[in-house]
C-alpha cells in the first residue's frame, strides 16, 4: 500500500510537471490586428505558459514550396527555443480573403526542432472568428476544446435549413434537361457531360428526322407510283411503275421502322439525359470547412 | 410544369409512332400479270380495264379488252374470239373498236368483226394481218366496248371463258388461263 502511493505521488508530479512545463512561443502574423488574442489565448489555457514576440518574421514563408516542411526551420526552432526558454514555437497566420478566413497554424517542437502539427483552414468568416479559430486551433493542440468555441463555429451554419432557398437544384437541371438535353449539365456545371448528352440527342434527333423525311418521301412516292401504276393500262408503263412502288414500299417499311427506333432512342435518351441530370444535380455541400494537411506538407519517413 | 413536359412528350412520341404508316401494298392493276397472279389467276388471261369505273348517266364507259401474258410465257398468237357478257338492264352496247395490238406497224385496221345477239352477248372475231410478222406476243390491247348507262346501279361485264379462243398462225389453239370482269357503277 504505502509502495502504491509512492508511485502514484510520483506519476502524478511527472505528469503535472509535464503539464506545466509547457511553454509556447506564439508567433501571431495576421493581415488585420486582433484584439486581445493574447490574453484570450492566456484566460482560456491557464495551465500553459505563453509568450509572445512580434519581432520575429523568420517563420512566414510558405512551408509548402518546400520539400521537407517539417525540417526547414529546425535550426531556428532550436535556437528560438533557447532564447526564450520554451517547449514550442506556435506559430498563427490569419489571412482574409473577400468574407473567408484563410488560417495556418503551425506548432514546432524546439527540441527536435521539426513541425509536429499543422492545421490549415479555409472558413466563411463569422463573429469574432479568428479569435475563435485560433482558441479552437489551441485547444487541439492542448486537447481541451471548449463546447462554445464550437458553437460559435456553428452559427456560420444556417440555422433553420428548411428555409434555405437554393438558387440550383436538381429538380431545376432536370426541367432544363429536358427541354434541352446537356442544358441541365451545363447548369450544373458540368460542361463536358452536357457536351457529351448535347451531342448525343442531337445525332439521334438528326438521325430520326433524316429516316423520317427519307419515310416520307418514300411513303409520298409509293402513293405516287401506285397512283400512276393504277392509271395506265401500258404493259411496259405498269411494270415500271409497280417495280418503282415496290421499292418505294420497302424503303417506307424500312425507314418507318427505323425512325421509329430512332424515336424511341431520341426519347428514351432524352429522359435518360433527364433524370441524369436530376441525380448529377447541383447540391448544397455538406463539408463547409475542411481541414487537413495538403500531401505536400505531410512530413515524409 | 412537371405535368406539361410528360404530356408533350407523351404527344410526341405518339405523334411520331402514329405518323409512321404503313400502307397496304396492294397491286391490282389487271393489266399486271403479277398482280393476277397473286390473286390465283393464270395467265394468258383476258382481263378488262379499268377493272372497275364509276361513270353519271351522262357519261359513256369504255371498257379496254386485254390478254396479258406472263413475261417468260408468251405464246405468239394470231387470231382470237371473245364472247362477252354484258348487263344489259344497266348499260347499252353502242360501239366496237379494235385495240392498238392488233394494228400492224402501218396502224392499219386489221380484220375485225364482231356480233351482237341484241341483248347482252358479244362475240369479237380479229385476226392479225401484219405486213413482217405472223403473229402478236406479249401483253396487248385486243379491243374498246363502249356503253352507254341505262340506269342505276352497279354491276358487271365478264368473258364467257368457253366461248373464247385464241389461234395462233397455224390455227393451233393456244390455252387461256383465266379471265377478269370489270365492275361498272353507274350513279
Amino acid at each position: 500500500m504505502k509502495r502504491f502511493l509512492v508511485y502514484f505521488t510520483f506519476f502524478s508530479n511527472l505528469l503535472f510537471a509535464f503539464d506545466q512545463e509547457a511553454t509556447y512561443l506564439v508567433l501571431n502574423h495576421f493581415d488585420e490586428p486582433l484584439s486581445d488574442i493574447d490574453q484570450s489565448l492566456i484566460d482560456n489555457f491557464n495551465n500553459a505558459s505563453f509568450n509572445f514576440d512580434e519581432s520575429v518574421n523568420l517563420l512566414f514563408d510558405d512551408v509548402d514550396s518546400d520539400n521537407n516542411p517539417a525540417s526547414k526551420y529546425m535550426d531556428q526552432i532550436k535556437e528560438l527555443g533557447n532564447i526564450h526558454h520554451v517547449n514550442y514555437i506556435l506559430l498563427n497566420k490569419i489571412k482574409h480573403i473577400d468574407d473567408r478566413i484563410i488560417m495556418e497554424g503551425l506548432l514546432f517542437n524546439t527540441r527536435s526542432g521539426g513541425l509536429v502539427h499543422r492545421r490549415k483552414i479555409n472558413v466563411k468568416d463569422y463573429n469574432n472568428g479568428s479569435v475563435n479559430e485560433i482558441s479552437l486551433w489551441v485547444g487541439e493542440i492542448r486537447n481541451k476544446i471548449q463546447k462554445q468555441w464550437e458553437e460559435a463555429r456553428e452559427s456560420i451554419m444556417f440555422l433553420n435549413p428548411e428555409e434555405i432557398s437554393y438558387d440550383k437544384t436538381p429538380m431545376g437541371a432536370a426541367l432544363r434537361s429536358l427541354a434541352i438535353p446537356g442544358w441541365g449539365q451545363a447548369y450544373s456545371g458540368n460542361p463536358l457531360s452536357a457536351g457529351i448528352w448535347a451531342a448525343l440527342e442531337l445525332s439521334l434527333s438528326l438521325a430520326f428526322i433524316s429516316s423520317y423525311t427519307n419515310y416520307d418521301t418514300s411513303s409520298k412516292s409509293y402513293l405516287q407510283n401506285l397512283k400512276l401504276y393504277d392509271a395506265t393500262d401500258d404493259e411496259k408503263e405498269v411494270s415500271a411503275y409497280r417495280a418503282s412502288a415496290e421499292k418505294d414500299w420497302d424503303d417506307h417499311v424500312m425507314y418507318s421502322k427505323l425512325a421509329i427506333a430512332l424515336a424511341g432512342s431520341t426519347i428514351t435518351g432524352w429522359v435518360s439525359n433527364s433524370v441524369h441530370a436530376w441525380v448529377f444535380g447541383p447540391r448544397p455541400y455538406t463539408n463547409i470547412y475542411q481541414k487537413g494537411l495538403p500531401q505536400t506538407a505531410v512530413p515524409k519517413g | 410544369m412537371r405535368i406539361i413536359n410528360g404530356l408533350a412528350v407523351f404527344f410526341c412520341s405518339t405523334f411520331i409512332l402514329s405518323s409512321c404508316t404503313i400502307y397496304d401494298k396492294i397491286f391490282d392493276n389487271p393489266i399486271d400479270f403479277k398482280a393476277n397472279e397473286e390473286r390465283g389467276i393464270e395467265a394468258p388471261t383476258l382481263v378488262f380495264y379499268p377493272k372497275s369505273q364509276t361513270k353519271t348517266q351522262a357519261d359513256s364507259i369504255i371498257v379496254g379488252s386485254f390478254i396479258v401474258f406472263k413475261d417468260d410465257s408468251t405464246e405468239p398468237f394470231s387470231g382470237l374470239q371473245l364472247q362477252i357478257e354484258f348487263p344489259n338492264n344497266l348499260i347499252e352496247l353502242d360501239t366496237i373498236l379494235p385495240g392498238l395490238f392488233l394494228k400492224d406497224t402501218s396502224q392499219s385496221t386489221p380484220l375485225f368483226t364482231y356480233t351482237y345477239n341484241e341483248e347482252n352477248l358479244v362475240d369479237i372475231y380479229a385476226y392479225f394481218l401484219g405486213t413482217t410478222k405472223l403473229d402478236l406476243d406479249g401483253t396487248g390491247h385486243l379491243a374498246d366496248l363502249i356503253f352507254n348507262p341505262l340506269t342505276d346501279g352497279t354491276d358487271s361485264i365478264y368473258y364467257n371463258l368457253n366461248e373464247c379462243i385464241l389461234i395462233n398462225h397455224q390455227d393451233e389453239e393456244i390455252d387461256i388461263n383465266g379471265n377478269r370482269a370489270a365492275e361498272i357503277i353507274i350513279e
